[in-house]
């Protein structure tokens, strides 16, 4: 609480001075460095909602510089839209270019992001140079001189600089604090699985890149009107991208201060070695000094100066922040209902519709048919059980149900509808959920968070909501303390222990409400007391009308909670029927070679 | 139709530089997931060193070009011990962010050492030119032709057919497995970064006669060399050439048709495009996907 207060009466006084300055100095070389710090700090601030909380890594954020500016100046010189006005038109640009660019890791990851900005960043650059009828090209642009007095100074820049500066650190703080920030966060530590869950990860990521962009192009369109002239190579500079990735990094990346604080450091060493250094050879000396920088911080202070002082800070005040409760076994809390049961499926009725169907799925790498036509129904409100032997295709299988890879061929129909062509977050919203064999949990969220995370559909109002809404944390905590883990709500999922995991990753997969749920062997390597658990959980997912289908080699396990058992081996589903029926088949022992005794001993179905 | 034909000469010439030249980063991502944002500043340093050796010793690029394989394959094994290996430790996503600041500090440091001024070598041949039929085929350009498909072709040997290009393949794509039968990745990454930058070294050959230089062409190689593995499919040494061959015509029939110019665009128009509609490149090959997880 009091670490808040100084934080905050920290922020109020460096604001009140950086505005204060300009009115009790008017020495105009300290203006100019302040107001180029401001621009690296919204830069370094758009990078990090990208690069910090989604980890796309850019270098290419000065590209929005350049838009920014020559949008304004060539509006401004052959229009004659004033500056003011022209630089909302460059955040529009800028941003516009951030969608499009954005448009590349729908499909690709990492790298080819960095590879593509960087490009957008060179090929703008011949672009301005090559196009001079509009650009004015190598000759540069001239913008129209500012009209005002001398005395009011750089003030009707300044200012705007430093309102943008303050208005773009409250929307990076806001989307770290929302469900937009959450989104991003998750993206970072397991884009896959948080697709899985429905996340509609494109749009998350082109909203993060638009908001760089914006900003970055805005504060580019007020530094063109401040400078007057633009030539090419100053403002599609690589450098500056390398100025503007190097101040994220050395600030922190992920905080909501750290770039700011990069910046602070950074633009005015820039400033000094510029003035400084004289002769032919200053401009190697500060590539030299600044290249130099930025491979210190990736080697010695990757996370940045920010979270490495906090995290001191908060070492030496609170020794360890672990639950002192014990976690209750077998505490039964209060039953779950806020989330309206599934009245569809009569899960007690003898005759249960069939709600997931794979028809014929096939899927070949090169030669091998991993899953050569297999068909499985699974029936709502009841547990279908999937086994067959290491290696043969239940995986994969899992893949192509939930869409993680496409199916050479054949056909997925949930509920009706045909989902064989959707994305994974189309299959979530439709209402499939699975789950994995060693649990995926997001590391840098909160087991709360990591349970509330799921959505069925997108709606942009929403990303803007708090992380976890009161209702939510409500609900959460009530599921975890089903699940015995209420005092972990808090932590992060590395303090649990692996069963406890598991337990966590079926938490957030019913949250989802789901119509289907693949369960990936959940009860291997859990302890026995975690799996009777977890047996009820699936019960209870099955009671509200879910279907559940199981991949598991206990066949105890499976034969106490399943009323129809699918055998797989070689990509093919080669038996189906009770526990007991499958494990008297001649075909399914064969299958196993020498697991005889362990189907042999698993108990009828109740 | 001569022009046309013209084009296509020079096209080829000058695209099986571009696909010799990137060899070394396709061979770093592919076997690494690293992208050596440093390949254009190794090109630009070994450019500067054959020019030097030809200046002041009066050593053919060419030759200059076997000679300095040996100080890269150093450097490479110098930068994978210091950098690459701490920083894959620390956080692999950062890999890209140190290598282009090493990029920096080594166009700052040739800065330094041979000043700003653009430099080119000029043997003797570097202007003659062979005749045939209404073709003109340039002696510098068909040499350095011959120089890359011979390298490609012996990397592609050294990859398919040695014991150290088996282990090589096998640490890229299990890295576990190879560790099991005693392939220590660590080792292999040692000598993929001591080949990459080696093989660097002929299209640094190539770049000091071919073109003119200044310390700050580092950027504009990078930027035409990541273009070449994104066509080429990452990872892929023939597919590196084959994407190299299309740009170099690509780039010879935009200066022939529309304008030298835009010429300047031609390397990274295809990012885009290619990242956009067919991110795996153009001669990638469909892998299984699950076995990460």
């Amino acid at each position: 609480m009091t670490s808040n207060l100084v934080r905050r009466a920290v922020i109020t006084l460096a604001l009140a001075a950086l505005a204060g300055i300009p009115l009790v100095s008017d020495d105009l070389y300290y203006q100019s460095v302040l107001m180029l710090t401001f621009m690296l700090a919204i830069g370094a601030s758009g990078w990090n909602i990208m690069g910090g909380y989604a980890g796309y890594i850019s270098l290419g954020n000065s590209a929005f510089i350049g838009l920014g500016a020559y949008t304004t100046g060539i509006l401004a010189a052959k229009q004659g839209v004033s500056p003011f006005v022209g630089c909302l038109a460059g955040g529009l640009v800028a941003g516009l270019a951030a969608a499009f660019l954005s448009l590349v890791t729908r499909r690709t990851r990492g790298v080819y992001f960095v590879i593509v900005t960087f490009a957008a960043l060179e090929l703008l650059g011949v672009a301005a140079t090559t196009w001079s009828g509009v650009t004015g090209g190598s000759q540069g642009l001239a913008l129209p001189l500012p009209t005002w007095s001398m005395a009011y100074q750089n003030w009707p820049f300044y200012y705007p600089l430093l309102g943008l500066l303050v208005l773009t650190v409250a929307v990076s703080a806001a989307v770290r604090r929302g469900k937009l920030g959450l989104g991003l966060f998750a993206i970072a530590d397991d884009e896959d699985k948080a697709s899985g869950l429905g996340l509609r990860t494109a749009v998350y990521k082109m909203n993060a890149f638009v908001l760089a962009g914006t900003f970055t192009g805005i504060a580019g369109g007020i530094y063109a009107y401040y400078v007057a002239f633009l030539n090419v190579a100053a403002v599609f500079d690589i450098v500056t991208s390398m100025l503007i990735v190097l101040a994220a990094l050395l600030g922190g990346r992920g905080t909501v201060w750290g770039p700011v604080l990069g910046a602070f450091i950074i633009e005015p060493l820039a400033n000094l070695t510029s003035t400084s250094l004289g002769g032919a050879d200053a401009g190697a000396i500060r590539l030299l000094l600044f290249g130099g920088l930025l491979g210190a911080v990736v080697l010695f202070l990757p996370r940045g100066v920010l979270p490495t002082v906090t995290g001191y800070c908060r070492r030496r005040q609170a020794p360890r922040r672990v639950p002192t409760r014990p976690a209750p076994a077998g505490a039964a809390g209060a039953a779950v209902p806020a989330h309206g049961p599934r009245q569809d499926g009569d899960p007690h009725g003898d005759v249960a519709d069939d709600v997931l169907e794979a028809c014929g799925l096939v899927k070949a790498f090169g030669g091998l048919r991993a899953v050569d036509g297999a068909d499985l129904a699974v029936a709502a409100g009841r547990v279908t059980g999937l086994i067959g032997p290491n290696g043969s295709g239940k995986t994969t299988l899992f893949n192509l149900i939930d869409g993680t890879v496409r199916a050479t061929s054949g056909q997925v129909v949930l509920a009706g509808q045909r989902i064989g062509r959707l994305g994974r977050p189309a299959r979530a919203h439709a209402g499939l959920a699975r789950t994995y064999q060693l649990p995926r949990l997001f590391g840098s969220l909160t087991v709360v968070e990591n349970i509330v995370i799921p959505e069925r559909r997108l709606s942009f109002a929403r990303l803007w909501r708090h992380r976890v809404t009161a209702a939510e944390r409500a609900r959460a905590i009530a599921m975890l303390a089903e699940l015995g883990l209420a005092p972990y709500a808090d932590t992060s999922p590395a303090e649990l222990s692996f069963g406890q995991r598991k337990l966590v990753e079926l938490a957030q997969v019913r949250w989802l409400d789901p119509v289907v749920v693949l369960l990936d062997e959940p009860a291997a390597g859990i302890s026995p007391a975690l799996a009777e658990r977890l047996a009820d959980t699936i019960r209870s997912l099955a009671q509200r009308g879910t279907g559940v289908l199981l991949v598991e080699h206990d066949l105890p396990f499976l034969a106490r909670l399943c009323q129809r058992v699918y055998v797989m081996a070689n990509g093919k589903i080669i038996a189906s029927g009770t526990a007991a029926q499958v494990s008297a088949d001649r075909a399914v022992v064969d299958a196993y070679l020498g697991d005889e005794v362990a189907l042999a001993s698993a108990e009828p179905a109740p | 139709m001569t022009e046309l034909g013209q084009a296509l000469v020079f096209g080829v010439l000058a695209g099986s530089v571009y696909g010799l030249m990137a060899t070394g980063l396709t061979l770093t991502f592919g076997v690494m997931k690293i992208v050596n944002m440093a390949q254009g500043a190794l090109l630009i340093f070994s450019a500067y060193l054959c020019y030097t050796l030809w200046a002041r010793f009066g050593i053919d690029p060419l030759l200059g070009g076997f000679i300095v394989t040996v100080p890269l394959a150093v450097l490479g094994v110098v930068l994978y011990k210091l950098v690459i290996q701490r920083v894959q430790r620390i956080d692999q996503g950062l890999t890209i962010v140190a290598t282009f600041a090493l990029a920096l500090i080594a166009e700052a440091a040739i800065a330094l050492a041979w000043g700003p001024n653009p430099a080119a070598a000029t043997p003797r041949y570097f202007n003659q030119a062979f005749r045939i039929g209404s073709l003109t085929v340039p002696r510098a350009q068909f040499y350095t032709c011959l120089l890359a498909v011979g390298v490609t072709l012996a990397l592609q040997a050294i990859l398919k057919r040695t014991w150290l290009g088996h282990a090589i393949t096998a640490a890229a794509e299990n890295p576990e497995g190879a560790r099991l039968v005693g392939v220590e990745p660590a080792r292999v990454g040692a000598w993929i970064f001591a080949i990459a930058t080696a093989s660097t070294a002929f299209g640094g050959a190539a770049i000091s006669f071919l073109y003119q230089f200044t310390p700050d062409s580092q950027d504009v190689w990078i930027g035409l060399t990541l273009s070449v593995i994104v066509l080429g499919g990452l990872g892929s040494v023939p597919g590196a050439f084959a994407a190299g061959l299309l740009l170099g015509v690509a780039e010879a029939i935009t200066s022939t048709y529309i304008s030298v110019r835009w010429a300047a665009a031609v390397p990274t128009l295809p990012i885009l495009v290619a990242l956009l509609i067919r991110p795996q490149g153009l001669l990638a090959r469909a892998t299984r996907q699950d076995t990460g997880t």
